[in-house]
């Protein structure tokens, strides 16, 4: 278990890899994106025909803009194929967030393609927003996701 | 594979949390379904007792019970015929390990597990915890944003995984809501609430309207959404 420190104005906001704890039946899906830059995470990625925004297979799916220092994570392995998430980071806060690769199960991608990946960028920096602490109802998980940003915050420790 | 839980807390908390997450670990092996040798997973082939499992699993199918019988059985412990207390385990567990962080000694902290949260005191000194509610219909867009101080949020939709809240009535995944989200005093509650009003459908609206305590803001799969007539105490002053 790791910890990572972001200081937000008197709170520290810790992302925590915890746990298989899927609360429904189910599978924890994510949407089927491929990413250029490196390795493509072709594996098992699936994009439905019936995309939302940003999710154009040629593009990784960033969120934020800005500069700073560009911190890669690791290349995370799931069941599913690879997936690797990339940060930009100035002055202690996320700036930008861009997911290189990810690759899914193919299970409903139809419903979530585009969005879930999109949405876990924009929790990423709202959560540092002064607007809002946190955004309900995106409750999609994406343990390769997390461990990827977690590596690429630990970076940044050191 | 795996939920995210997430905590925003004061500096001065930091110590406590290798014990909550620690807790959360002993949670997962102790309910996960996905655990054959959990204590939910025997209890629920008949190998255990009750009496013979942690006495954290009475007090949850106790949980259960309760909201059972409030939703008519929309939601419960038993979806399909197979022991299955997840739709409350979730809630519960967040819910225990912001009272474990209060009982610490700590106010101003937020456990958020996979969008569902308990958030406690205030962020900042004079602020309250703000929310925004993800549009189960636009990408990356805010529906509303909720405001409070000791207030949970949980959310139930089928944007982020499928139709996978299934009406226990017709055995068929429930659509008649995109998504619901329950706003009030305690996570665990208003997640089997969210739950329960997403297996309903249509007729959740006038349910969680008549509920005490819980508030609802709940989105069609056509956009429209309705709120119960208590939300606008979650609505941010400014």
């Amino acid at each position: 278990m790791r910890r990572v420190v972001l200081a937000l104005g008197g709170t520290i906001a810790g992302l925590v890899m915890l746990l298989s704890f899927r609360t429904h039946m189910g599978s924890t899906a994510v949407a089927g994106v491929s990413g250029s830059g490196g390795t493509a995470g072709s594996g098992g990625s699936t994009s439905s025909g019936s995309s939302s925004a940003g999710a154009a297979a040629a593009a990784p799916v960033s969120a934020g803009s800005g500069t700073g220092t560009v911190l890669t994570g690791d290349v995370i392995m799931t069941g599913y194929g690879p997936t690797q998430v990339q940060v930009t980071v100035n002055t202690g806060k996320i700036v930008k967030v861009t997911v290189l690769q990810h690759t899914d199960d193919g299970v409903n991608s139809q419903m979530i393609d585009g969005r879930a990946l999109p949405l876990l960028n924009q929790e990423t920096l709202t959560a540092q927003s002064a607007k809002i602490n946190a955004v309900s109802g995106a409750s999609y998980t994406s343990a390769g996701y997390a461990k990827s940003l977690q590596s690429a915050l630990d970076k940044a420790q050191g | 594979m795996g939920t995210v839980f997430s905590f925003d807390i004061p500096a001065a908390a930091g110590p406590v949390l290798p014990e909550v997450v620690s807790w959360l670990h002993w949670v997962d092996d102790t309910f996960s379904t996905y655990r054959a040798d959990s204590d939910v997973s025997r209890y629920g082939r008949g190998e255990l007792t009750l009496a013979q499992c942690a006495p954290e699993l009475a007090e949850v199918i106790g949980e259960c019970a309760v909201i059972s019988e409030l939703s008519d059985g929309y939601f419960t412990d038993r979806p399909g015929g197979r022991f299955d207390p997840s739709g409350l385990v979730k809630g519960w567990a967040i819910e225990r390990a912001a009272i474990m962080l209060t009982a610490a000694g700590f106010t101003g902290h937020c456990v958020n597990g996979a969008g569902d949260m308990q958030c406690t005191g205030e962020p900042e000194p004079g602020r309250p915890w703000r929310v925004g509610i993800a549009h189960p219909l636009h990408p990356s867009a805010l529906a509303a944003v909720v405001a409070g101080r000791d207030v949970a949020i949980a959310t139930s939709g089928t944007a982020e995984r499928g139709a996978h809240i299934i009406n226990p009535r017709t055995g068929q995944p429930a659509t008649g809501l995109a998504s619901v989200t329950v706003v009030g005093p305690w996570v665990a509650t208003a997640d089997a609430y969210a739950t329960a009003a997403f297996a309903m459908g249509p007729i959740a609206r006038e349910w969680l309207e008549h509920l005490d305590g819980y508030e609802a803001l709940g989105i069609a799969p056509d956009g429209t959404a309705w709120r119960t007539s208590g939300f606008g105490a979650y609505t941010p002053a400014d």
